[in-house]
C-alpha cells in the first residue's frame, strides 16, 4: 500500500521555502536535492519537485475518488468511482517507485505538491461544503465536475511527462519515466475521457428531462432519478 | 501508559449532555487548591474556548446539513464542557488573582512545552514569548500588592518565580515582526503540532481574559496595565498561530482539535491532585474520545482520507505537565532577554538599525510612558519596594535586578 498521507512516522521530507519551515530531522538536504538525476544533463530538482506534485495529486484523486465514490447515489458512477479509485492508488504506487528507481526519496514533499494538495483539498471541499443549497441532481454534477477537473490535470501531466521521455537522453532514467508512462498513460487517457462523456451525459440527460429540479423536490424522488441515471 | 485515541469508542456525544446542576459545578477553594490545579483549569478552559471558536468558524464555511449539525452538536457539548471547567473558578478568586493564575499557566506551561518541544524553531518561539509572559506575571503581581495588598507567592506557592523577564514596555513590536515560518504538516512531529495549537489556544484565552477584564477596575493604573498587556497577548496570539501550517483541511484541523484535546485531558489527568477535579478530567477525557470518533468519520466520508494515516500510532507517553520549571526559565531568560523579533528572525537588540520599525513603533506606543513601568514605580513610592518572589535568589540579569533603594 503506498503513502496517502506522508507523515514524520511515515518518512516525509520537505525543503523549507519562504514561511515553510520544516523540522531540521525531516529536511531535504540541497545537495540530495541537487544530486537528483545528477549527470543526466536534466534538471534534477526541478524533476523531483514535478514528480512529487504529480505524486500528492494522485494521492489527492484517491481520496476525491474515496470521497465522491462514497457519497454519489447512481451505482454506474459509484462503480466507476471504485475503480479509478483502485487504479489511482496504483499510480501512486507507480510514482514512488519510480522516484524510488531514479535514486530520490518517494517521501519528498515539494513546494509544488504542496500548492497542489491545497488545490486538490479545495476540489473535494468543494463538492461538500455547499452540501446544503444544492439538490441532489446538482450534488452528482458537482462531484463529477471534481473528477473532470482533477483528470484533465491528471491526463496534463502524465502527458507533459510522456513528453519528456522524448527529449530525455538514452539510459536507465529515460527508460524508468518511459515505463511508468506507459503503465498509467492510457488509464489516465481513460479516466478524462470518461469524465468528459460522463459529465456530458448527465447534463444532457437533465438538459432532456422533463422533471422539475428542486430544492424541494422530494429526497426519494431525486434519489431514484439519480440512480435511473444512465441504466 | 499512551494508548491510541481512534481504538477508544468514548462516550457516544449525543450522550454527552449534562444538566444544569452537573454544570453549575462546587468551585475550587482558593485558600486550599494547588496552584497546579488552578492552571490546569485555567488551560483546559482556554482549550475548550479555541475548540468552539474553531467550531463557529468552520461552521460558517459550510451549510452541509449533516456536517453542520454535527459541528453544532459537538460544538454544544464543547460549550458544556467549558461551562464545567472555567465554573471550578471561584467567585471569590477576584480577576486579579485570577490573572496572577493565568500567568501562572503562561509561565510553567510554555516552559515545560519549550523543555519537551523536538523541533529547535519551535522551541526558539516559545523560549521568546516565554520571557514576556514572565514578566507579565511579575507586573500583575505588583499591581496586586497595590489593589489589595496581596502576596501573588500565595496564587503561585513559589511554584513559579516573580521577578522580571523580558520587560513589558520593550515587549511592543511591529506587526510585522510577529509573523513567523510554520511547521510543514507532513514532516511536523506530532508533539510539535500538538505543542503549537496548546499554547496558541492557551495564549488566545489570555488575550481574551485580559479583553474582557480590563474595564473592571476602577484604578487607571489597573485599566492601563491590562490593556497595555491585553496587547501583547495578541502579539503572542499571531506569533503562535503563525506557527500552524495553513495546508491543512477544515476537517483535518477539526480532527487534530479533538485529538489534542483528548491528549490534554488525558494529561490533566495524570497529575491532577483534586479526586472530584481529576473524576471530571477523566469523564472529559471520555467525551473527547466520542468527539474525535464524529469528527473522524466526517474525515474519512467527505474528505477521502483516513485519519489514523494523519495521526500519530499512539499519544505521546509524556503528559503535559504543570509543574516548576525555576531553573530552565532563569536559564532562557540570562541567555535571551535582550533578544528581539526581526521579521521572522529573532536578534539581539543591538543588531536591530536605529531606523528599524521596532523603534518607531516603541516610540509610538510608549509616548507618555507605559503602564508597565508606572505599576512599578508607584509600588515602589507607595510600599517602598517592589514585589518579587526569588526563590533562587537574584534575577540572573544584573540589570533586572532590584535597585537597591527599593528593597
Amino acid at each position: 500500500m503506498p503513502t496517502l498521507i506522508p507523515t514524520a512516522e511515515s518518512g516525509a521530507r520537505a525543503v523549507p521555502v519562504g514561511l515553510t519551515h520544516v523540522d531540521p530531522a525531516q529536511v531535504l538536504l540541497p545537495t540530495e536535492h541537487e544530486a537528483f538525476l545528477g549527470g543526466t544533463g536534466l534538471n534534477g530538482p526541478f524533476v523531483a519537485d514535478l514528480l512529487s506534485d504529480m505524486t500528492a495529486h494522485e494521492r489527492g484523486g484517491v481520496a476525491l475518488y474515496r470521497s465522491v465514490g462514497g457519497r454519489t447515489n447512481n451505482p454506474v458512477l459509484k462503480q466507476k468511482y471504485g475503480h479509478f479509485e483502485d487504479q489511482t492508488v496504483e499510480h501512486v504506487e507507480v510514482l514512488e517507485a519510480l522516484v524510488g528507481r531514479l535514486g530520490g526519496d518517494p517521501g519528498y514533499v515539494s513546494p509544488a505538491a504542496r500548492a497542489t494538495e491545497k488545490a486538490g483539498l479545495g476540489l473535494i471541499e468543494s463538492t461538500f461544503l455547499l452540501g446544503g443549497s444544492v439538490d441532489l441532481m446538482t450534488q452528482e454534477l458537482v462531484m463529477l465536475d471534481a473528477v473532470l477537473l482533477a483528470e484533465a490535470k491528471d491526463h496534463a501531466n502524465w502527458s507533459g511527462l510522456a513528453q519528456l521521455v522524448d527529449v530525455m537522453p538514452e539510459g536507465e532514467v529515460r527508460d524508468a519515466v518511459r515505463e511508468a508512462v506507459e503503465r498509467v498513460e492510457p488509464e489516465e487517457d481513460e479516466h478524462v475521457g470518461w469524465a468528459q462523456h460522463m459529465r456530458t451525459k448527465l447534463i444532457s440527460a437533465q438538459v432532456r428531462s422533463g422533471a422539475v429540479q428542486s430544492m424541494t423536490a422530494k429526497a426519494e424522488e431525486m434519489v431514484a432519478r439519480v440512480q435511473g441515471l444512465f441504466s | 501508559m499512551s494508548f491510541n485515541p481512534l481504538e477508544q469508542a468514548g462516550i457516544p456525544v449525543d450522550e454527552q449532555f449534562r444538566n444544569w446542576s452537573e454544570l453549575n459545578v462546587t468551585p475550587y477553594d482558593k485558600a486550599t487548591v494547588d496552584p497546579y490545579t488552578r492552571t490546569r483549569v485555567i488551560l483546559m478552559n482556554g482549550i475548550e474556548v479555541e475548540s468552539i471558536i474553531f467550531s463557529h468558524q468552520f461552521a460558517r464555511h459550510t451549510d452541509h446539513p449533516e456536517l453542520k449539525r454535527a459541528l453544532a452538536t459537538n460544538r454544544r457539548v464543547d460549550a458544556q464542557q467549558q461551562k464545567a471547567v472555567n465554573g471550578l473558578n471561584p467567585g471569590d478568586q477576584n480577576p486579579l488573582e485570577t490573572t496572577v493564575g493565568y500567568e501562572q499557566v503562561a509561565v510553567d506551561l510554555t516552559a515545560w512545552l519549550a523543555r519537551h518541544e523536538p523541533d529547535p524553531m519551535i522551541k526558539q518561539a516559545l523560549d521568546f514569548a516565554l520571557l514576556e509572559d514572565f514578566d507579565h506575571l511579575y507586573r500583575y503581581s505588583n499591581l496586586y500588592d497595590l489593589l489589595y495588598g496581596g502576596h501573588a507567592d500565595e496564587i503561585t506557592q513559589h511554584l513559579t518565580e516573580i521577578t522580571p523577564g523580558r520587560p513589558t514596555i520593550v515587549e511592543h513590536r511591529h506587526p510585522h515582526d510577529e509573523v513567523r515560518t510554520h511547521f510543514e504538516t507532513h514532516t511536523v512531529d506530532p508533539l510539535t503540532r500538538m505543542h503549537v495549537m496548546t499554547i496558541t489556544a492557551a495564549e488566545q484565552q489570555t488575550m481574551n481574559f485580559y479583553m474582557n477584564h480590563g474595564s473592571d477596575w476602577i484604578e487607571p493604573i489597573a485599566r492601563g496595565l491590562y490593556a497595555e498587556i491585553a496587547l501583547i497577548e495578541e502579539q503572542h496570539v499571531t506569533h503562535y498561530e503563525s506557527l500552524l501550517d495553513p495546508l491543512d483541511s477544515w476537517l483535518a484541523t477539526w480532527v487534530a482539535h479533538e485529538y489534542n484535546e483528548v491528549y490534554l485531558y488525558w494529561s490533566m489527568l495524570q497529575h491532577e491532585s483534586d479526586r472530584r477535579i481529576k473524576a471530571l478530567w477523566e469523564l472529559h477525557l471520555n467525551m473527547e474520545l466520542g468527539q474525535l470518533q464524529v469528527a473522524c468519520d466526517f474525515m474519512r466520508r467527505l474528505e477521502g482520507r483516513e485519519p489514523a494515516e494523519m495521526l500519530p500510532g499512539t499519544l505521546p507517553d509524556t503528559p503535559v505537565t504543570f509543574e516548576p520549571n525555576k531553573d530552565y526559565v532563569r536559564r532562557v531568560l540570562a541567555e535571551q532577554v535582550d533578544l528581539r523579533a526581526d521579521g521572522t528572525d529573532y536578534v539581539p537588540v543591538g543588531d536591530l538599525p536605529a531606523d528599524h520599525r521596532y523603534f518607531t513603533y516603541q516610540d509610538t506606543v510608549n509616548e507618555g510612558g507605559a503602564p508597565s513601568e508606572q505599576v512599578i514605580d508607584e509600588a515602589r513610592a507607595q510600599k517602598g519596594r517592589e514585589y518579587r518572589d526569588e526563590t533562587e535568589g537574584e534575577s540572573p540579569v544584573p540589570d533586572l535586578r532590584e535597585p537597591a533603594a527599593s528593597r
